[in-house]
């Protein structure tokens, strides 16, 4: 019966073959590399997320900025606690009517040797804003003269309000006096671009191989899904007084195994950790855990074509009987703030507003007051508000809004929940169909605009609740035209108290930024930015580390 | 042979196409796009990205042209990780879930079949019961909580082993992952075995090979074992393509740069070109080694002929 299945040898041989084949190129035994070479100073940092590209002109997420920002320099600069310093421009100047800046940039050179003008500025700003670019986050820039027009196409990149007058002067013109403007500078829409090598290798002049950069580091090599490695500028103009020789960002997906990592000394540092761990951390881990306010903030936002929402009594009982103390406190544990405003605190250019009288209340009064103004506006035990709330289904809001539902219910509103994917929900509120929803939103730069102009009336799609009072959007507009800052606070002040009393939106949380920094990182500040140039870190028992 | 093997890569393209397609359309279908953010992007800016990538078309004359581009071997460019074509992701992914998934299924066969064995020639003694009931937790236990569990005692706690990182595939760094996801395998793989030997063992030619008064341990190795690993052959198939295109789990807990997340970020963020590449690589790679467990059977069972 059996017979020897000769004739399918070779098939044999094949599987073999393709197994010894796989085998091929692993090198069991081989030690751990941590390819730091000897008496050189290494950091590796866990990144949270996968950078998307390389090229400063392409991205817009926070960890594509934390690479970008050790390779590029702009004309202003992060210090180490994320203030504006001179960056490729050592001075500046501005014009009485705010309206033109005149940049002196150093003596610099790009790290293959080619000096840095004011003509790589120029360019790049050109590209930024070419429709051609396809920049995702050139309407950062629009404050340009005739920005808007160039990135809509309808002017030529040459029209731009931005000129070299000498190799080492730059004079930038504005649609508007912008005192934020040296916040962008340092923003990585404002990185110069060397242009000798875009023009040599086009789009693949981000590829690592290509790279070269203006700053105190230079990307070597980028494995998606590894890691990207950077090491030191030897031509950084700065570069005597750089610590650090080489920097690995890893895109660290899951904090759980990246608090692991850093615990176990595999990385220095991550740049988030998962709320509810905060606590237990700090005690296990002293001097690790460092958080500090955030320039988010996270809010509820009320469809205006729901008739009972249109009603300013329901909107202000609905943020009354949020139980933010509970929320920040009791649910989400990582040192998030209550917010009763909406513009977080300690933002650049900022007068900080009263929050409503309620927020000193306790709570019982609120919940009572908002019964009463619910009953007020028609709605009570006989006929109760019912409503949806729809919500990302990312790690926050699906943890708080099941308490904002009971929150609700306790003052006989019936919420109901749909969470949907964060992308999904926003594509919703902006179509408006939702009910109530729930938004967050984080600085484009640090200054209160960034917060407020969401509700101005001319915003449209991301204005979720189509908020419209022409006194808000005057005092915008004053805003935007106001030369002098302090008197621009007092504006914008103004109108975000109007927005309150309004009731536009219901303020949930302030956003914090948590890191895990092994205590032989030095150097490190917590700051609102979250902005952490590897140039100021060192590490400790290096001779350039400061004296502990 | 060839013939067979040459009707079989025949019948396949048509398949792939039909994969191709019905994910094309199901991802497109599926709500919101790759460019939708927290943000809006202003008309005119969407505008600049949708032509840049041949979106501002019509979708039937985008399907035509991906195809086009597919057959010349063209998986366009990743419309989320800006430097990288669709191919870029898979060159630079695909050794490490390729080498993770080849270990963790060669040690889950070497492992998973000694144990069949062993438990099938004492069954329902103390062998068989202990082994059985080692292999149902490993089918149940889930690797998102054998995983952390592991690097909690062996990384963490013992310190013999790095908690997570590719670390340029050094072997301290591959052996968690590769148990982790040999674990349950191993479970199915030695149940398979177990089942399919208890059935041979009862056959007629074991009897006729006894009867010959052949050594248990011949008989067992030469003649019981071949037939009985063939249902296991038929799951291995679609096993290994499971484990060589990566694990979302397992690259999370550990850190990997493999292909696995891709699949599943890309499909999150609407990444319609990384997801269509996967889509392809995955059916492709099911195909052909549908097609490699099928000569095994020739070679394995003689009534099997491929014609």
């Amino acid at each position: 019966m059996y017979r020897p299945f000769r004739r399918n040898h070779g098939i044999l041989a094949l599987g073999f073959a393709s197994a010894f084949l796989l085998l091929q190129g692993c090198t069991p035994g081989k030690p751990r590399v941590d390819d730091c070479p000897a008496g050189k100073v290494c950091l590796r940092a866990g990144n949270g997320v996968e950078v998307l590209s390389l090229d400063p002109h392409k991205v817009s997420g926070v960890g594509d900025h934390r690479v970008l920002l050790d390779s590029m320099v702009g004309l202003t600069m992060a210090d180490a606690s994320d203030k504006v310093a001179p960056g490729t421009a050592e001075r500046w100047e501005t014009s009485a009517d705010g309206l033109t800046w005149t940049f002196y940039l150093r003596d610099a050179v790009w790290s293959d040797g080619v000096p840095l003008t004011a003509d790589d500025f120029v360019f790049s700003l050109r590209r930024i804003l070419n429709p051609a670019t396809a920049a995702e986050y050139a309407s950062l820039l629009y404050p340009i003269l005739g920005a808007q027009a160039v990135n809509e196409g309808k002017a030529a990149p040459e029209t731009l309000g931005v000129r070299a007058v000498t190799p080492r002067i730059l004079e930038i013109r504005l649609e508007h006096p912008a005192p934020y403007l040296l916040q962008l500078a340092k923003h990585q829409t404002m990185y110069p671009v060397p242009r000798h090598v875009v023009e040599k290798y086009g789009n693949a002049w981000s590829k690592p191989e290509h790279y070269v950069s203006n700053g105190p580091y230079t990307i070597v090599s980028w494995k998606l899904g590894d890691r990207i490695k950077a090491v030191k500028n030897p031509r950084y103009w700065d570069a005597a007084k750089v610590c650090v020789d080489q920097i690995s960002y890893y895109p660290t997906t899951d904090n759980i195994t990246a608090e692991r990592q850093v615990r176990n000394g595999e990385l220095d540092m991550n740049a988030d950790i998962q709320s509810n761990r905060i606590a237990l951390l700090r005690e296990q881990m002293p001097g690790y855990v460092r958080t500090h306010t955030y320039l988010g903030v996270s809010y509820l936002t009320y469809n205006n074509s729901v008739v009972a929402l249109r009603d300013v009594r329901v909107r202000r009982a609905l943020a009354m009987a949020i139980d933010r103390e509970f929320i920040t406190k009791k649910l989400m544990r990582g040192g998030q703030q209550p917010a009763y405003t909406f513009v977080p605190p300690g933002v650049a250019n900022y007068q900080a507003v009263q929050p409503p009288e309620w927020a000193a209340w306790p709570f019982e009064k609120r919940q009572a007051e908002a019964r009463r103004i619910l009953a007020e506006a028609g709605y009570g035990p006989g006929r109760p508000l019912k409503i949806e709330i729809k919500h990302r289904n990312s790690a926050d809001p699906s943890l708080i809004m099941p308490a904002i539902q009971a929150d609700w219910k306790s003052i006989g509103v019936e919420a109901r929940l749909a969470q949907n994917e964060p992308q999904i929900a926003y594509a919703a509120y902006r179509a408006r169909d939702f009910e109530v929803g729930d938004a967050a939103w984080v600085a484009d730069y640090n200054d209160p605009m960034t917060f407020l102009y969401l509700m101005n009336s001319t915003t449209g799609a991301q204005n979720y609740g189509d908020y419209k009072n022409p006194a808000f959007d005057a005092l915008l507009k004053k805003a935007d035209n106001e030369p002098d800052a302090a008197v621009r606070a007092g504006y914008l002040a103004q109108a975000e108290r109007i927005m309150l009393d309004d009731a536009t939106i219901a303020p949930v949380f302030f956003y914090v930024n948590k890191n895990l920094v092994s205590p032989r990182v030095t150097g490190w500040i917590a700051n609102l930015g979250d902005i952490h140039p590897t140039q100021f870190l060192c590490v400790k028992g290096s001779p350039k580390a400061p004296a502990a | 042979m060839l013939q067979y093997i040459g009707r079989r890569l025949l019948v396949a393209i048509p398949t792939l196409f039909l994969v191709i397609t019905a994910a094309f359309f199901m991802m497109r279908a599926a709500p919101g796009s790759p460019f939708d953010m927290d943000r809006k992007l202003s008309p005119e800016i969407e505008a600049n990205v949708l032509a840049q990538y041949g979106m501002d078309k019509p979708l039937g004359q985008q399907y035509v042209d991906y195809l086009a581009g597919v057959v010349q071997g063209d998986l366009g460019p990743s419309l989320k990780y800006r430097d990288k074509t669709v191919l870029d992701i898979v060159k630079e992914n695909y050794p490490v879930s390729l080498r993770l998934g080849f270990f963790a299924i060669a040690i889950a066969s070497v492992i998973g079949v000694s144990l069949g064995v062993m438990a099938a020639l004492r069954q329902n003694r103390m062998t068989d019961n202990v082994v059985m009931t080692i292999a149902i937790l490993g089918v149940c236990i889930p690797t998102f909580v054998t995983a952390p569990l592991l690097v909690l005692g062996i990384a963490s706690k013992l310190g013999w082993l790095p908690t997570a990182g590719w670390n340029d595939g050094a072997l301290p760094n591959m052996v968690l992952p590769v148990v982790v996801l040999a674990l349950p395998q191993i479970a199915i793989i030695s149940r398979l075995t177990r089942a399919g030997m208890i059935e041979v063992l009862h056959s007629n030619y074991i009897r006729t090979a006894r009867a010959k008064g052949l050594p248990e341990w011949l008989i067992v190795r030469k003649h019981a074992l071949r037939a009985a690993i063939l249902p296991l052959v038929s799951y291995l198939g679609p096993a290994c393509a499971g484990l060589i295109t990566g694990s979302l789990v397992v690259e999370k807990i550990f850190n990997l740069p493999g292909l696995g997340k891709f699949f599943v970020i890309s499909a999150l963020q609407r990444d319609y070109t990384v997801v269509m590449g996967m889509v392809i690589f995955y059916a492709g790679l099911i195909l052909l080694l549908n097609l490699i467990a099928d000569l095994l059977y020739a070679v394995l069972d003689p009534r099997v002929r491929l014609a």
